[in-house]
């Protein structure tokens, strides 16, 4: 039933990434000690008015940080905070709250906040707060979906959310504004999960801002391999090329993936070895057609019609077939049978004005 | 149990990067044996390419699993059977005939003479369809020559990801016209004769008959559906036993190797022209149903038409391309001479893919 399950949510319009990677993270949260300078919190208020906050506690990405890590059972408590500073620095605005569909715990906690919070106080405050649920499906929680499905606006990719008076908060920057502005305690650590196939074990790290790379995966990383980092995810985040770089308060996620830069014999007997490295699994192709692409794009688009594009060096033809709705999730370029550059060419057809 | 295979796999590594390292640093060897070995090393080893821009991780699919999905499906869709109802000596010689003279030796002589393309799997794909759509007692020297002509005709044209038309179904458009008598004749009827080693030389003394469609065209006698279905019947050696073909052509769209729309608006749209035109122009007209389960529709329906870079890329223009295959199909059986159309209609809609792709892609973009 489950396998059946799989098939059918895994490969249409986006991707269910948590079934196909499935990461566990060990329960405890671990201090790293650094003494050398921290950043501290600060949070850059928009000037425009803010008319909707919407808070993303659906992780669709396998290596991100779970909700119980950050929440501790204690989500009344982070409602009230939310609340809080909603009040003090958006007021008027409505906060959305969005849940994986799964997790009927917290929906249900979410509810007996929001009818207490009728009950109890004079002025109605659970009228601003709206609970959506959400199939954690990747890149449903990408900043241009998550506003179409939740409050119906049509923004654009380049275009910022600020401007159309939406802010998009995480957990995190929550407590921190509370604490820092509100509560005027001091707030310089931050949950850092990592996680990849680079790592002995996957953790979930209490680390100051501030802290180099090199000095959060040290004990960690698995001994005698090579190994790539990447902050927020290796789908669509960005490499790490120099590992004295220091983490800001925007880093979600480490995620250590193994280099396979050598040939492993039989391949078809060992996926699971291969899986969740930076391999390419496969030989550089043509397009075959396959559809792969324009089934899995969570838009709607097509995206091998750029790469036929590129390669018949018409790379300003690209921007007849709907070039500016593509988000970037890179999932056509993770699909791809053919391992083609689908996410570069795309960028690159973009960059062309 | 694992430890010595772990061993074994350590040295047969060591050797086989030696012999890569060797073949590298002799600029000789490596232009005549470079992409020969290239080719065995891809079948039994991962490449070392690892991501180097975004997304850094891929998924585990690639176009070597896709064409290996398609020789499965194919391997249990018509060899299994037609060993089943002509034996092992029917079947097996054709198979040897085609993968030597197709793959070992037409592809590995272009690669070496014109090396651009690497030698891939498409071309046991490739080779795996000539037997199939050619009668049991088609003499091994035809087969050899369809595949020959098929490769070659397919590495002209760039191979997999380059192809105009399905380059298997081309091979036996020259057979058809070079000789013509031997690709229509020699309908053997399964457990009939089967061959010896001796038999192979001269031809099997077997009860010949005439295929349910060429009856029909005769006669009018339908045959019996049943039959029919689970290749009783005459036909070419692959596409008589159409209940296998069914379920490896089903497990194929399952795993989104064939794309369902082309086998459903084929299947769909014979059976709707063919019931209007018997409803229309009467008797002349074969039923829907014997016309969906003779001839090589369900093989080409779900092989052939399906071959991934031949039709168009937009999934719209897929069921175009099936609809328009299902109509030239019933036209060529019905209104002319001819008993069979299958290879007339997956041939012309695979030229006509091209325009049909860019009339979709202006609708739906710039309309």
């Amino acid at each position: 039933m489950i396998e059946k399950k799989k098939n059918k949510n895994a490969y249409k319009k986006g991707l269910n990434l948590l079934e196909v990677y499935p990461t566990k993270f060990s329960e405890s949260v671990v201090f790293v000690k650094y003494d050398g300078p921290v950043d501290n919190f600060s949070f850059p208020f928009p000037d425009k008015k803010v008319e909707h906050i919407i808070v993303n506690l659906c992780p669709t990405e396998p290596w991100a940080i779970p909700n119980k890590v950050i929440l501790r059972n204690e989500t009344p408590d982070f409602l009230n905070k939310l609340e809080t500073v909603r009040a003090k620095y958006f007021p008027d605005s409505h906060c959305h709250v969005v849940v994986n569909y799964q997790e009927t715990g917290l929906v249900n906690e979410f509810n007996q906040y929001k009818a207490s919070a009728n009950r109890n106080s004079s002025f109605a405050k659970g009228e601003f707060l709206h609970l959506h649920t959400m199939e954690p499906v990747y890149p449903y929680d990408a900043p241009v979906l998550i506003v179409k499905n939740i409050l119906g606006l049509n923004i654009g990719f380049d275009q910022n959310t600020i401007d159309h008076g939406i802010l998009i908060l995480d957990t995190q920057t929550i407590t921190g504004i509370f604490e820092h502005y509100i509560q005027k305690t001091e707030f310089n650590t931050r949950l850092i999960s990592i996680s990849g196939t680079g790592l002995n074990e996957n953790k979930i790290l209490k680390v100051k801002p501030g802290t180099p790379v090199e000095r959060i995966l040290e004990p960690h990383v698995k001994a005698g391999i090579k190994y790539r980092v990447f902050l927020d995810g290796p789908l669509n985040g960005t490499e790490v090329e120099d590992l004295t770089q220091k983490i800001d308060w925007f880093v979600k996620n480490i995620v250590v993936l193994e280099e396979r830069d050598y040939k492993t014999p039989f391949p078809y007997l060992r996926v699971n070895e291969l899986l969740f490295t930076t391999s390419l699994m496969g030989e550089l192709r043509r397009c075959v057609y396959c559809n792969f692409c324009d089934d899995i794009c969570p838009v709607n688009l097509e995206p091998a019609l750029y790469w036929h594009c590129y390669i018949r060096g018409e790379k300003h033809k690209a921007r007849l077939y709907g070039l500016e709705k593509c988000i970037e999730c890179g999932l056509c370029s993770f699909i791809c049978p053919s391992k083609l550059e689908l996410l570069q060419v795309i960028r690159e057809c973009k960059s062309l004005k | 149990m694992k430890k010595p295979f772990k061993n074994i796999e350590t040295i047969f590594n060591k050797s086989l990067n030696s012999i890569e390292t060797f073949i590298q640093s002799h600029p000789k060897v490596n232009f005549l044996f470079g992409a020969v070995f290239e080719a065995a090393d891809g079948l039994i080893r991962s490449t070392k390419d690892t991501a180097k821009n975004p997304p850094f991780i891929r998924s585990s699919m690639d176009v070597k699993q896709y064409m290996g999905g398609i020789l499965a499906a194919l391997f249990f869709g018509w060899v299994v059977p037609a060993i089943y109802f002509y034996g092992f000596m029917c079947v097996v010689p054709k198979l040897i005939v085609s993968f030597v003279v197709g793959v070992f030796i037409v592809d590995v002589i272009w690669v070496i003479l014109a090396r651009e393309e690497r030698i891939n799997e498409g071309g046991f794909v490739t080779c795996l369809f000539i037997p199939a759509f050619l009668p049991p007692q088609a003499p091994l020297w035809l087969i050899g020559v369809g595949a020959g002509v098929s490769i070659l005709f397919r590495n002209i044209l760039g191979g997999v990801g380059h192809n105009l038309v399905n380059p298997a179904l081309f091979g036996r458009l020259m057979l058809t016209i070079c000789f013509p008598t031997m690709v229509v004749s020699g309908w053997q009827e399964p457990f009939t004769g089967i061959p010896t080693i001796e038999s192979l030389m001269y031809g099997v003394d077997a009860v010949t008959h005439a295929t349910p469609l060429i009856v029909f065209k005769e006669t009018g006698e339908v045959t019996s559906y049943l039959s029919l279905l689970f290749g009783a019947g005459t036909g070419s050696l692959g596409e008589t036993c159409r209940i296998a073909l069914i379920i490896t052509g089903i497990w194929l769209c399952k795993k989104r190797i064939a794309n369902w729309r082309i086998p459903v608006a084929y299947l769909g749209s014979v059976f709707i022209f063919s019931a209007i035109f018997s409803l229309t122009a009467g008797k002349t007209v074969a039923p829907p149903i014997f016309q969906l389960l003779s001839g090589g529709l369900i093989f080409g329906a779900f092989f052939m038409a399906t071959d991934p870079i031949t039709t168009t890329y937009s999934q719209t223009g897929k069921w175009i391309f099936g609809i328009g295959c299902g109509l030239i199909t019933v036209v060529i059986r019905n209104f002319t001479p001819i008993p069979e159309g299958i290879m007339y209609a997956i041939l012309l809609m695979n030229l006509l893919s091209v325009p049909i792709q860019s009339i979709i892609l202006k609708m739906k973009y710039r309309v």
